[in-house]
């Protein structure tokens, strides 16, 4: 977690700015989370206060929105998202040495971000392409039979970039 | 309506559209069990454990959600109903932890209750806790949300009922759980422990602190909330003679689900073990406890003998705003007909006797006009010279539903900003004390746009001609330079408020404590009767800061009005209560609590009875007021505690809390309500009402009641606005004074659509600039109010040991450019210095205050702001300015 205090303040600015633009939809509270965390990355936690105010609602009910979808992040996340699969296929197939060893070269424990948010690392379930497993997933890309030769080359040596 | 027929459970009972099987049932005396269901909050239908059986479809239906419709053939206790219930609860109970087992809410729990109910055992229970108890630091509240059966009652009622949305679900799925912002311990949210959310809890994941008690209560009784003048329903729950429990009580108008923090955890000053428990006499410099008899012997001799050489005049007494009706009417009683006196008043008079005044002289009603309820039907509601969040927490909760859930537009005049804020439709920010021009400016946009109600102003109001005339000068640019409020805003408030059709105007001590107090409130009404909004809709609510402040005022504890506000200076009824009491009265008026002072130190009154009061920190001007009371020839003071007023006396009676007598509360709206005992009194404290008819006793002049119902028989003869309110009624619930249609004319509620004297007056009122701007040498303007966590000079709130464990000593807010200009940090220790006085507190920063503004607390005995200020009266309602005042601050050191 302490990873994450070091990620310069969010631009309030430019967050009130999406706030005013979405203020006259009429259910604008879902698109507006979806656009702050399209233009900033994550929805960072100083924006609730704002949005509660200017839509009338509980700084307390924002956060239960943002909390309830999946798909919103409060925390910052890498440009990159680096999903290694723990699929039953892909662990068979030693998804489980190519955690370690993507967790090495980014030197990223899962959830984590870099400090300079080029990556965030997690695992998902089976992705559905469990004939390349092992899969790991960076981006909207995704890389099929993984080997430690094929990890160090999409990844090489991370760690220490921030 | 029509009348929908359904058959439950074999028998058919009827009910309205819109009614659902759960609130027929219930009519019906059918008992279907509920988890996330309450009356009061808006149905989510998620626990299921209501479920009843259609018989003609053989579905289950939740039968809080689902309406009643014609025809309907419910059984609710068929084998398949019963079937899924149980499963349903050993369900809940499988997610349960074993510390249910030993939990405290024990009998009070309702899944245990249902489960039992059912025959379902407490089997199955988790060893490891789901979500661990929250570690809080606060004396309120404990949660230990594995104990959550996610029934979401508490995120309604803090949405709801309060709308404070502290908390809220957070995360989904099996991390869900109820949390604050950040799911930070309740301290550190938005949350005032107000305890909505704990009383209305069916288990144990929400739950007092610090209870002494934890098992089943079989004393139960419903009475009034002491503090504020809201008038809360709390209901005491008792075991040997202790009170244990506080929930908002279930028949309260007023508090309809929720009391606020005082209500809910501060009652425990009862118990204080500062409680006087017997009659104290100054020896030589120190009090010595003596039997009541001796005590009383003492203080008649003293007052006869005061009055024999003196003159009667040379006596003052002093009523309370927080003892009963019949406390007051027994005072005044023994003030004009035993010792021959109109040197009465009560301390009221240092917050509302602006309303008592400007309010009679233009709507002819010494008080609010319409219901809480009517409140918070309008459509819009503006605000001014009250925090409502810290001052009258009910009504806060009133406005605040009707801002988010009702439509209403909440126009907030007030300079600082307050937990209304976010709730404003427009939110003005006059300079202190210039809220008299604004509202003349107000009156003067809807005069020249002809936005009035012109039926009801030609119809029920007279001098509207004159009165219109003299607001000439209040242009919108005349008061923006005077206020700082944009002419702008000043023009689309008015427009708001004269273009509803039901507006209301909300206001308190930060109209009432400044010098033109009086003048304010007039302006105030005559803007509500411009636009129509006294007498029917709408209407003017006058906040009272003390439990039965307004009760003190209708029963005569002034100087210059009879019970009823019948002038002293009218023959026939100076001659109704001749007669009824048998002896002369005097006529003349008599002195107003801050003159009883002016003539103590003159050395005109020798002897003094203050009752319930603590003039040495509530009046201004501290050591003028010890002074004034340490010359008097004799002092007594009749009290709980050993006030600093008390410390003083001759004299100390001890007397009994709230919860040891019986009585009535009349509450800001004009509500009476019963005040019931719920414990013996402590000690050998006694009611003041039984003091007060011991006294007359003991001076001779016995009072002929063998009864508290005698007393109140005397006062619905002689008080018409208490006549035909149901105020004997031992039945009644919900009286209000003066309410019914048959009640005598004078005394009728207003929004009858009648004036008492047949029409309303429009008086015109001139703003001056006042003293309390910043001068020479003092460039910082003080704001004094009350805070949520303490009530009046704090002489009770202190003495609770949650709240004062909560909220234990005073401080000085300060905004972060004013602290920098004096060198001030955050924690540092500071003296605020006025011309009059000086105080030390320490330094907190905020951000709700403008510029040059600071604020400081009234309640706390350590601090005592009052001797920041002079005396200076407001010259009609002889009310001191005590709201604000200039100052300048000196660092004494960091804190540490
Ligand atoms: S804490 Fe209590 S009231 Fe709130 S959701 Fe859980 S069980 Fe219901
Ligand atoms: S105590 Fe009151 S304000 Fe606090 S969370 Fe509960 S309902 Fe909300
Ligand atoms: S202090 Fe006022 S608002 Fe709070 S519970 Fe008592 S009467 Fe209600
Ligand atoms: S298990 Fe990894 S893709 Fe299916
Ligand atoms: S009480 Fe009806 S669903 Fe919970």
């Amino acid at each position: 977690m302490d990873k994450v205090q070091q990620v310069p303040k969010p631009d309030l600015k430019q967050i009130e700015g999406i706030i005013a633009s979405c203020k006259d939809q009429k259910w604008p509270l879902i698109p507006l989370l979806q656009r702050i965390q399209e233009e900033v990355g994550y929805i960072p936690p100083e924006t609730i206060n704002p949005i509660a105010r200017a839509f009338g609602l509980f700084p307390s009910q924002v956060q239960g929105v943002i909390t309830f979808y999946e798909q919103f992040y409060t925390t910052p996340r890498g440009r990159k998202v680096v999903r290694v699969c723990r699929g039953t296929a892909c662990h068979v197939r030693g998804g489980k040495t190519i955690l370690k060893l993507v967790k090495q070269n980014l030197g990223l424990e899962e959830g984590e971000t870099s400090p300079d948010l080029e990556y965030t690392l997690e695992t998902v379930a089976c992705i559905g392409v469990c004939a390349l497993a092992p899969n790991i997933v960076i981006g909207k890309e995704t890389h099929g039979n993984m080997n430690p030769k094929k990890v160090s080359q999409l990844l090489g040596d991370k760690k220490g970039s921030g | 309506m029509e009348a929908i027929t359904i058959t439950l459970d074999g028998v058919e009972v009827g009910g309205h559209p819109g009614m659902t099987i759960l609130d027929l049932a219930r009519e019906s005396g059918v008992d279907i069990p509920s988890l996330c269901h309450d009356p009061l909050l808006t149905p989510i239908g998620a626990c299921r454990i209501c479920l009843v059986e259609d018989e003609r479809s053989g579905r289950l239906l939740a039968s809080c959600v689902t309406p009643i419709e014609s025809g309907m053939v419910i059984n609710t206790q068929s084998p398949k109903v019963q079937e899924r219930r149980k499963t349903i609860i050993k369900l809940i109970l499988a997610s349960h932890p074993d510390t249910c087992l030993v939990c405290d809410k024990g009998n009070q729990c309702e899944l245990r209750k249902i489960a039992s109910d059912m025959g379902v055992g407490l089997v199955g229970l988790q060893k490891i806790p789901l979500k661990a108890t929250i570690e809080e630091v606060n004396p309120f509240i404990e949660r230990d949300l594995s104990k959550c059966i996610l029934c979401a009652k508490c995120i309604r009622a803090d949405h709801e009922i309060v709308v404070q949305g502290a908390i809220d679900y957070i995360e989904r799925g099996f991390a869900s759980k109820p949390a604050t912002l950040n799911d930070s311990p309740l301290e550190n949210s938005d949350c005032t422990f107000c305890g909505a959310c704990v009383a209305i809890c069916p288990t144990g994941a929400l739950m007092e602190k610090k209870l002494v008690y934890r098992g089943t209560t079989l004393t139960n009784v419903s009475t009034i909330c002491p503090f504020c003048g809201c008038g809360c329903s709390i209901n005491l729950e008792v075991k040997d003679n202790q009170i244990v429990r506080a929930r908002p009580g279930k028949e309260g108008v007023v508090s309809r689900g929720a009391l606020c923090v005082k209500g809910s955890y501060g009652y425990d000053f009862v118990h204080s073990p500062e409680r006087l428990t017997s009659p104290l006499v100054k020896v030589n410099g120190d009090f010595e406890a003596v039997s009541w008899d001796e005590a009383l012997a003492k203080v008649a001799s003293e007052l006869k003998r005061i009055k024999e050489t003196q003159g009667p005049n040379s006596l003052a007494l002093l009523g309370s705003s927080k003892c009963t009706n019949e406390e007051n009417y027994l005072l005044q009683r023994l003030a004009r007909g035993v010792l021959g006196t109109n040197n009465i008043d009560n301390a009221s008079r240092l917050y509302s006797a602006p309303s008592i005044v400007g309010l009679g002289s233009t709507v002819g009603f010494p008080g609010t006009t319409n219901s809480l309820n009517a409140l918070e039907q309008s459509e819009v509601i503006m605000v001014i010279g009250a925090n409502l969040t810290s001052s009258a927490p009910a009504v806060g909760y009133a406005v605040k539903r009707a801002a988010r859930y009702k439509g209403a537009k909440l126009l907030l005049i007030d300079p600082q900003q307050t937990n209304l804020s976010s709730f404003a439709h427009l939110w003005l920010r006059p300079g202190v004390g210039t809220d008299l021009a604004l509202v003349n400016g107000m009156a003067r946009v809807i005069v020249t746009e002809g936005l009035l109600d012109e039926e009801f102003v030609t119809r029920k109001t007279d001098n509207y001609e004159v009165w219109s005339k003299e607001l000439e000068k209040y242009t919108p640019g005349y008061v923006e330079e005077v206020t700082g409020v944009p002419g702008d805003d000043v023009v689309r408030t008015a427009r708001l408020f004269a273009e509803a059709n039901l507006a209301s105007i909300v206001y308190g001590d930060g109209i009432t404590q400044h010098l033109t107090g009086t003048d304010t409130v007039i302006a105030l009404a005559n803007l509500a009767m411009l636009t129509g909004n006294v007498g029917l809709g709408g209407g003017i609510f006058a906040l009272q800061r003390d439990c039965n402040g307004l009760g003190a005022c209708d029963m005569g504890a002034l100087p210059d009005l009879l019970p009823g506000y019948q002038s002293v200076g009218n023959p026939q009824a100076i001659k109704t209560f001749a007669d009824r009491w048998d002896t002369d009265l005097p006529s003349d008026g008599g002195l107003t609590a801050i003159e009883m002072i002016d003539h103590a130190i003159e050395g005109k009154v020798k002897g003094m009875y203050i009752v319930g009061e603590n003039p040495v920190l509530s009046f201004p001007n501290q050591s003028l007021i010890k002074e004034a009371l340490t010359s008097l020839d004799f002092l007594v003071v009749q009290d709980m505690f050993l006030t600093e007023t008390a410390k003083l006396a001759n004299v100390v009676l001890p007397a009994a809390s709230f919860a040891e007598k019986e009585g009535t509360f009349t509450n800001f709206e004009g509500r009476i309500q019963r005040v019931c005992k719920v414990i013996e009194p402590i000690g050998d404290s006694l009611p003041d009402w039984e003091i007060i008819v011991q006294l007359a006793n003991s001076m001779g002049n016995p009072m002929p009641y063998s009864s508290l119902q005698q007393v109140k028989e005397e006062i619905q003869e002689l008080v018409p606005l208490y006549q035909d309110t149901g105020y004997m009624d031992p039945e009644a619930k919900d009286m209000h004074r003066g309410e019914l249609e048959k009640a005598p004319l004078r005394s009728r509620r207003l929004y009858k659509g009648q004036f008492p004297s047949g029409f309303g007056r429009f008086s015109p009122v001139q703003y001056e600039p006042q003293e309390e701007t910043p001068k020479d040498g003092y460039p910082l303007t003080l704001l004094t109010g009350s805070v949520l966590y303490h009530s009046g000079t704090g002489s009770r709130s202190s003495r609770s040991p949650r709240l004062s464990e909560f909220s234990p000593e005073s401080y000085l807010e300060i905004g972060e450019p004013d602290a920098t200009q004096f060198g001030i940090s955050e924690g540092d220790e500071v003296r605020v210095v006025s011309p009059t006085g000086e105080v030390t507190a320490v330094a907190k920063f905020t951000d709700v205050l403008p510029e040059g503004m600071l604020f400081m607390p009234l309640s706390f005995p350590s601090t005592p702001i009052n001797q920041l200020f002079g005396i200076a009266l407001d010259p009609r309602a002889k009310t001191p300015a005590l709201k604000a005042c200039a100052v300048k601050l000196e660092r004494i050191q960091p804190r540490g």
